[in-house]
């Protein structure tokens, strides 16, 4: 419990500045769906004269945009950026910042074994995700509501912010198992980012693209698509295992990695 | 009764050199010293012995248990001090002391004040506005602080000034009388000559010499120096077991290994004003080692 604590005390700050800027996010967006509402229906004619490749780039895809619920859908993937670009940094910092920071002679010299450490450093990360989901479910709550004139958007955004809780949760695990394997602590959080990344480019891509389509299994960001989830589809059970067993095995190789190796001392 | 007994420990890095087939006990209750210069391998054995890094082959055991498999349990009874201490910079020193206190199930508060007491440590100050040696001190009280059975120091005294390193030599010498074991690793001999009951000696990766600090200075070295009235030939001292001859005018001055009574017979022979026959320190001894084995 001692590392628990100690963790989630050091990622706090992180994790309200994080917090804030995904409120500030939503309510600045928002805000602007308020003026682009009022410019009535000619908002998605304007948007049909668009190029498909241009509103692919921009995530926005095939969404009513006069709807508070159309328009959240598209600011949903930049939530979802932000938040796995938090997790995946988590991961790997807290992880490799024992090494980093040389503090792995004071701390692995005590009575605790390296999976008890793991463990106690999943769990706090686990906590600070889950406390920035939630904190980004309410304010999405609060403020699409605001907007949305009486429909009903929590079912909506229920699904779509328990998506993005298993994007975090991939990019986290992705984050802990390139800080247990790499020898080079430093290096750790800029691979993590690195793919978040790259999978990220190529979830638009497969949208500019239809002829990447059998590449969607490969990112993370195509399991989850904001337009499935709000729509009747909801989620599919292909991506659903497949999300499972990538968090099974990034889960265990953390575990597996980092016990088998030389501590970087 | 063998507190730590290594087993041809063995440790590369990828192709470098870590440690070459080191064995060695330590007794309990005794003060071992572990010397070598920079890079010889003392950190690695050390390190070996903590599981933070793992042996390439061979094996140690820690109060008749393996060191790997039972890390988490022997290591409530090691106090552990690196030749480098890091400590998370925004934490209070005494923050530290009571998290590294949380990992051993005893009250240690008590214990965190008598040592800060004993080496003049701030409590209240930032980890990061402390200087090296007040970080050292940080982690001298750090290691000491669960009253371990076995202390093991990686170059405690570097950065302390020789106030504090009396202080702690001090300190360990109470410990040790009260039961702790203590395996003790420094490339400053004086230090080791002071304290260790048995000292190995490690030389690029091996053992060299593994032997009691009396042994070493009594029974087989003398340093003698002989002052003459006259000039003598050069090599009229260098018979068998004599090594580091120095001859400059009228002075004499070499180790002597061997049959004491064939020096001294050379001795007579000759003219004399003065002769110093005197124990050796360590240190001496050390570098002749060093150049035999070069």
């Amino acid at each position: 419990m001692n590392v628990f604590k100690r963790e989630m005390r050091d990622n706090r700050k992180a994790l309200i500045i994080w917090s804030i800027g995904v409120i500030l996010m939503i309510a600045s967006s928002m805000g602007k769906y308020a003026g682009l509402s009022a410019s009535g229906q000619s908002i998605n004619d304007l948007l049909a004269e668009m190029p498909q490749s241009l509103k692919a780039v921009m995530g926005m895809g095939t969404f009513d945009l006069t709807t508070a619920i159309g328009y959240f859908g598209v600011l949903f993937i930049y939530l979802a950026m932000m938040a796995t670009i938090h997790s995946a940094m988590l991961g790997a910092n807290i992880i490799s910042k024992e090494e980093r920071d040389k503090t792995a002679e004071f701390l692995f010299s005590k009575p605790i074994s390296r999976n008890k450490i793991i463990s106690s450093k999943l769990l706090a990360s686990f906590v600070n995700i889950l406390i920035l989901n939630l904190v980004t479910f309410v304010s999405s709550i609060l403020m699409v509501e605001k907007y949305s004139k009486g429909e009903a958007v929590i079912g909506d955004i229920t699904r779509l912010m328990f998506g993005m809780f298993i994007l975090q949760l991939i990019f986290l695990f992705i984050g802990t198992v390139i800080a247990a394997v790499s020898k080079h602590p430093k290096t750790a959080p800029t691979l993590a980012t690195g793919i978040l990344l790259i999978t990220f480019m190529l979830s638009i891509g497969i949208d500019l693209n239809t002829g990447l389509e059998k590449l969607k299994y490969l990112t993370p960001f195509k399991y989850f698509d904001a337009k499935n989830l709000i729509s009747v589809r909801g989620f599919e059970p292909v991506y659903m295992i497949l999300s499972v067993l990538i968090i099974a095995v990034l889960l265990s190789a953390t575990y597996v990695f980092y016990k088998h190796r030389d501590l970087n001392v | 009764m063998n507190v730590i007994e290594i087993n041809n420990l063995t440790k590369n890095y990828g192709k470098e050199r870590g440690i070459i087939d080191v064995s060695f006990n330590v007794e309990e209750k005794e003060i071992f010293g572990f010397i070598g210069p920079n890079g010889a391998g003392k950190s690695t054995t050390l390190r070996t012995l903590l599981a933070l890094i793992y042996p390439t082959s061979g094996s140690a055991k820690i109060f008749g248990k393996d060191c790997i498999k039972y890390g988490p349990e022997i290591k409530k009874e090691i106090g552990y001090l690196p030749s480098e201490v890091f400590y998370y910079d925004k934490m209070k020193v005494i923050d530290l002391l009571k998290y590294s206190a949380s990992f051993y199930k005893k009250d240690c508060s008590k214990r965190i004040s008598e040592l800060a007491d004993a080496m003049d440590l701030n409590l209240n100050k930032k980890i990061d506005d402390l200087s090296f040696g007040n970080k050292k001190k940080v982690g001298i009280v750090q290691g000491l602080l669960h009253e371990p059975k076995l202390i093991i120091l990686d170059e405690p005294t570097s950065g302390l000034d020789p106030l504090m390193q009396q202080k702690f030599f001090e300190l360990l010498q109470e410990e040790n009388k009260k039961g702790a074991t203590i395996l003790f690793s420094s490339h400053i001999l004086g230090e080791v000559q002071r304290m260790c009951n048995r000292v190995a000696i490690i030389k690029e990766g091996r053992i060299i010499q593994l032997e009691k600090i009396s042994a070493l200075q009594e029974n087989n070295y003398k340093k003698i120096r002989v002052q003459t009235t006259v000039k003598l030939d050069e090599n009229y001292f260098n018979i068998d077991g004599v090594s580091n001859l120095v001859v400059s005018q009228n002075m004499i001055s070499f180790l002597f290994k061997g049959n004491i009574n064939s020096i001294m017979k050379k001795i007579s022979e000759i003219e004399i004003i003065n002769v110093w026959v005197e124990e050796p320190d360590l240190e001496e001894i050390f570098l002749h080692f060093y150049e035999k084995g070069a």
